[in-house]
């Protein structure tokens, strides 16, 4: 593992972060814009499921809100990889960063998993299934939302 | 399902350790006043997102905190400027937590030349 994060920093984009100025703020700036969508899109699609604004009708905002939340997911992980191998080695030895991948993987399993069994609208998933989904959704995102943001200023 | 995710994450928390010697955003972790230090870099790891030190001061390490490429670069500092084994003497903002040998570089001596990261600040 730690030749395999070695390797990553030797790469050429890794390289080429590590000494940019507007290059890295410009990853860090996408990999945030993909935060904001996912997360932007993941808060109001989880509180319809659970039961607020029962008046929308939940098909049209589900094909609204998961491209919007796939698409930050697809921002989020190429640039989170890319801003990681700047400093692999001692990334991968952060707390925060390593429940944050857990949060982030369990987030997207609970979200293929649901989707995969009743499609892009949820047709036809009961209401306690719903709930299930959305609460571990809501605390998987929020949470490895705080966790990134911890990774810049805690101490460990 | 809900029980093995609990306990994924618990164990992950549990699993957390340190070791790790990354930088910090902000201010706000520091004591708020200056001190300095005059040792040995031992250590040279700089680049995005903050260049670190480590430098041996009477016969202790601190973990010290420099800037980003450009901030080094304003500063004056050259490639090979920050390199093991020369002498540096520092001026900044240690850890508040006093356990943690860190400080964050307002300004910086090598030699008699003053690199100045934080123009801003005292």
């Amino acid at each position: 593992m730690e030749a395999f994060f070695a390797a990553l920093e030797a790469t050429g984009p890794a390289q080429y972060l590590r000494v940019s100025r507007w290059g890295y703020a410009a990853v860090s700036g996408a990999h945030i814009l993909g935060i904001a969508l996912l997360v932007g899109a993941i808060l109001p699609l989880n509180l319809r499921l659970i039961g607020l604004w029962p008046t929308i009708p939940r098909a049209q905002l589900l094909r609204v809100l998961v491209p919007v939340a796939a698409a930050g997911l697809t921002i989020a992980v190429p640039t989170g990889i890319l801003l990681f191998s700047v400093r692999a080695q001692e990334y991968a030895a952060i707390g925060y960063l390593q429940v944050k991948l857990a949060l982030v993987l369990v987030g997207i399993l609970s979200a293929v998993m649901i989707h995969h069994s009743y499609g892009l609208t949820l047709e036809g998933a009961n209401r306690g299934r719903l709930r299930f989904h959305a609460l571990i959704s809501i605390g998987c995102w929020l949470g490895a939302l705080a966790c990134g943001r911890l990774i810049a200023f805690a101490v460990d | 399902m809900k029980t093995s995710l609990l306990t994924a994450i618990l164990a992950l928390s549990l699993g957390l350790h340190g070791g790790a010697t990354l930088a910090h955003h902000g201010w706000s972790w520091t004591t708020g006043d200056n001190m300095e230090l005059t040792g040995i870099i031992k250590e040279v790891r700089l680049g995005n997102p903050h260049g670190i030190l480590e430098v041996e001061v009477d016969g202790e390490m601190w973990t010290v905190e420099v800037g980003q490429p450009w901030r080094n670069e304003r500063a004056g500092l050259k490639d090979g400027d920050l390199s093991e084994g020369a002498e540096i003497r520092v001026i900044g903002e240690p850890a508040a937590d006093r356990s943690d040998r860190r400080l964050k570089v307002e300004r910086l001596f090598l030699g008699d030349r003053e690199y100045v990261l934080y123009p801003d600040r005292d």
